[in-house]
């Protein structure tokens, strides 16, 4: 019945998990007493009483958060700050790129599949060039250029294909 | 329902105060570990706490500083009541006998 101290949180078990797991071995298992354990872990959860420990791991879920978020928001690895001012204005540039691009298709061509492509694409174009921008920056440029010309086509036939498919219905 | 005794340290254990008391009293006569508390309140009370609620009961207690751990050589860690665990259980019995003694009191009269 030890996996039931599993549902402790972690101060809690480092506290009384060895003395909980005593306890829990010498009584006799049944609904009620696995029921009374979860309530317990509940309670643990939502009413934590280990100040200390409790504050320290709040402060370790706090930086780990802050430090997914980070990551995020540079796009998955660490970037330098000059990297990121790169990548930023990258996406930036790329999306206006993109904008305009569409605005003088549709003004040529219309509401053809092939410009609606476009626009589909745009929606995930500057993110994707981040993307690809963060990943594969130790990579040679012309690897850098390849992948990234091979990732938007992709992408752009993709969407072509949905918008061929969305006009035939 | 609101008590007078501001000595009364239970008073916010919610649905641990019952297994409080009965934590303490069990307490108040030598030190024991969570299974031995167990099987006392048991034989006193009539109840049998689960693991859940006797620890819960005992990590508020300890938090409020009214029991404290002793040292053990095993993984069962024994528990006496502090100074202030004995005044809240004094607090909380006087309050109890004395409810218990206006009860009767009615009964009698009745």
């Amino acid at each position: 019945m030890n996996w039931l101290l599993r549902l402790y949180p972690a101060p809690w078990r480092a506290r009384y998990g060895e003395e909980f797991a005593a306890v829990l071995a010498r009584q006799r298992a049944s609904p009620g007493m696995v029921l009374d354990v979860l309530a317990g872990a509940i309670d643990a959860r939502l009413h934590p009483q280990i100040q200390e420990s409790d504050s320290k791991q709040m402060k370790g879920e706090d930086t780990m958060t802050l430090e997914m978020f980070a990551r995020c928001a540079a796009g998955g690895p660490k970037l330098s700050p000059s990297e990121r001012r790169i990548a930023y204005w990258l996406s930036i540039w790329s999306a206006l790129f993109i904008a305009i691009l569409y605005l003088v298709l549709t003004k040529i061509y219309r509401e053809a599949p092939a410009v609606q492509a476009v626009f589909w694409t745009s929606v995930l174009f500057p993110n994707f060039i981040y993307q690809q921008m963060v990943y594969l920056k130790k990579r040679l440029w012309l690897t850098q250029v390849f992948v990234l010309a091979a990732g938007l086509s992709a992408m752009y036939l993709f969407m072509l294909a949905v918008m061929l498919i969305a006009k035939a219905l | 329902m609101m008590r007078k005794d501001k000595e009364d340290e239970l008073d916010d254990f919610g649905r641990f105060s019952e297994p409080a008391l009965l934590i303490l009293v069990s307490l108040a006569g030598e030190p024991r570990h969570g299974y031995s508390m167990t099987e006392d309140i048991e034989t006193i009370a009539g109840v049998r706490l689960g693991p859940g609620t006797l620890y819960g009961a005992l990590a508020r207690l300890e938090a409020r500083g009214l029991i404290e751990p002793l040292k053990s050589e095993d993984r069962r860690n024994p528990y006496r009541l502090t100074a202030l665990g004995e005044r809240a259980l004094r607090a909380r019995l006087d309050s109890m006998m004395a409810v218990a003694r206006a009860g009767q009191r009615r009964l009698a009269s009745a």
